[in-house]
């Protein structure tokens, strides 16, 4: 059963912006990273697999279920972490979550036992009998996550989890998310404009820019390795590229790399050979990884 | 919080505690039972229970103002005798219409404006309920919060009366059919002042413009009404008194339980306390702001940006 299957999905918003256009994808439970810049519609995919806006065309279920006209079902399995704040200043973290908890339909025991529970996997302690409003960005991130948990979903959707974190606040709320992921089996989907959190946490990833769908695909194969040798030499790079060029290999400038083309038969000797010929001193020679950058930066070559 | 702090901590009770993660298997209630957990939950609201103590200052205040005149009037009477009775079952509510007036202006806002401020609304929506169902337990939970500032002082003037009879027994079987007119009247006044509060404050995040939009709408209904009411305009004059909320409860109420009038006299109610328009014209009224009233707050959620 797919997680997520949206056909065609369109939205646009009544002043005539498109966040979403035509975005057609199949989704398999993990921890999912939604990746895009801001404005590339992560939040209106979220808001729309909540049920919170209605899409303007094309269909999308979650778990089977249509988010149109099952949305108050599909709401009773999934915990929903928005990128903004959401929490009332003048209750405890404790009788907050506990109360999300009933909403989510948990009987009162049930609801105060998971509350306990879920603070403390969040790693909020003493300071849950307090009122939110004295909490640091940090606290209040924990507490969001709380009560997205407290009903124990089936999947999770989190917003920008990390917004407003300082880096050790990232970090520990990361390894939260990978933690709630994995070691609760709970499907999850991240959205996050920063490539290098989706990076870390999640197993497969979903790019989407100006509402369309860029890539889906395993996290791996983003990072695997690609058949360009990178150079670092550590000054005349372009003698180095034309030299290359008459021994026959495609060779090109990228910044201060080197890059070749690997062909069937590598090029190594020919390449330290050449480097050797020229005088100069090898820094680094080695075959490149995709890195999840390239997918936006091909994405806006396309585009230009 | 230091990072290293937290660290050590989440291994101190990882190494006692920490079970794993449990699942839950348990029963999921479903969106009536989120309902009723709202109603509730904005009930205490409405009273600042479970808040900081200023929270409580107003809305205490206020039930102990509405409760007041029905306290010293029983307790004078115990006093001195039966020979004052200043308030009945009629005239008790118009009375105290503006404490509910002020109570409404007070709660409201605090009932639905934080929700809004906090965006706390967003993640009421993205639970198992729909949106009307969020107005309606709001609705509900202020009618409610204003019930017990309706139906308490009422109850006082009743037990002052059967326990104040030298028959205690034979004043219990004459009183007891007005509890009927109690329970029906308070219900009456709450719901109409909860309509009304929470239509306009549905409207604004900001507690200060709810509240002043909400004793603003009484006040110049009351004053407009009246001022037409008293122009002698003819026709005109009989019907503007329908633009006054108050007058309108004091007609319907008046209508269905009929009553001695107003003798003791609210002073915002025209001299001629007997209300001269035709006793549909009053419950049209009533139900016309109510139908309104509510379907202006589930359009207002129903169209909310969350």
């Amino acid at each position: 059963m797919p997680l997520i299957a949206a056909k065609a999905l369109t939205k646009r918003y009544s002043g005539g912006v498109t966040a979403l256009d035509g975005l057609t994808l199949d989704v398999e439970p993990g921890i999912i990273g939604l990746v895009g810049a801001n404005g590339a519609g992560k939040s209106t995919l979220l808001k729309i697999l909540l049920g919170l806006i209605k899409p303007t065309s094309g269909s999308v279920s979650v778990m089977d279920m249509d988010v149109v006209t099952q949305g108050t079902r599909i709401r009773q399995f999934v915990g929903y972490l928005p990128e903004h704040d959401c929490l009332p200043p003048d209750l405890s973290a404790t009788d907050f979550v506990t109360h999300m908890g009933r909403m989510a339909g948990l009987p009162a025991d049930a609801s105060r036992e998971r509350t306990a529970e879920v603070l403390r996997h969040v790693g909020l302690y003493e300071e849950r009998y307090r009122a939110i409003g004295g909490y640091s960005t940090g606290m209040k991130q924990r507490v969001k996550l709380a009560q997205a948990l407290v009903h124990d979903p089936k999947l999770l959707l989190l917003d920008e989890p990390t917004n407003g974190l300082d880096p050790a606040g990232r970090d520990e709320m990361l390894e939260l998310v990978k933690r709630t992921g994995t070691e609760f089996g709970i499907a999850t989907i991240v959205a996050s404009h920063l490539l290098g959190e989706i990076e870390r946490v999640c197993d497969f990833l979903l790019a989407i820019d100006g509402g369309k769908l860029l890539r889906a695909a395993p996290i791996a194969s983003f990072t695997e390795q690609t058949g360009t040798l990178a150079i670092d030499v550590e000054e005349n790079a372009e003698t180095l590229v034309l030299r290359l060029a008459d021994h026959g290999l495609t060779a090109r400038l990228d910044g201060q790399s080197v890059l070749v083309d690997l062909p069937n038969a590598e090029p190594y000797d020919i390449v330290r050979d050449t480097v050797d010929e020229l005088g100069l001193s090898l820094l680094r020679l080695e075959q490149r990884r995709h890195r999840l950058e390239d997918l936006f930066s091909g994405a806006a070559d396309d585009a230009a | 919080m230091q990072p290293d702090v937290s660290v050590a901590a989440r291994a101190r009770t990882g190494a006692i505690y920490d079970l794993g993660y449990q699942g839950y298997e348990g029963p999921r209630l479903g969106r009536l039972a989120a309902i009723v957990t709202l109603f509730w939950s904005s009930w205490r609201a409405a009273f600042g229970l479970g808040r900081s103590g200023k929270a409580k200052i107003v809305p205490w205040g206020l039930a102990v103002l509405a409760l007041l005149p029905a306290a010293v009037a029983v307790g004078i009477s115990a006093l001195v005798g039966n020979a004052v009775q200043p308030f009945t079952y009629d005239n008790y509510l118009p009375q105290i219409a503006i404490t509910l007036g002020l109570f409404v202006a007070a709660q409201a806002p605090e009932l639905v404006g934080g929700d809004q401020r906090n965006h706390v609304l967003s993640l009421y929506f993205s639970h198992a309920i729909q949106r009307v169902d969020y107005a309606a337990a709001k609705l509900a939970a202020l009618t409610a919060a204003l019930l017990t500032l309706t139906v308490i002082p009422q109850l006082v003037i009743f037990a002052g009366k059967v326990l104040g009879a030298t028959d205690v027994l034979a004043a219990l079987g004459d009183e007891a059919p007005k509890l009927v007119q109690i329970a029906v009247s308070s219900l009456i006044y709450s719901l109409t002042y909860a309509v009304i509060g929470l239509a306009i404050a549905a409207f604004t995040p900001r507690r200060s413009f709810a509240t002043g939009g909400i004793i603003a709408f009484f006040l110049v209904t009351s004053i407009v009404g009246q001022i037409l009411a008293s122009m002698d305009a003819g026709q005109i004059s009989t019907y503007a008194q329908l633009i006054d909320v108050g007058q309108v409860l004091v007609g319907v109420t008046y209508t269905i339980f009929g009553g001695p009038g107003f003798s003791f006299g609210p002073p915002r109610n025209p001299p001629s306390l007997t209300p001269d328009l035709s006793g549909i014209a009053y419950l049209g009224m009533l139900v016309a702001i109510l139908v309104v009233g509510a379907a202006i707050t589930a359009l207002r959620y129903r169209r909310m940006q969350a």
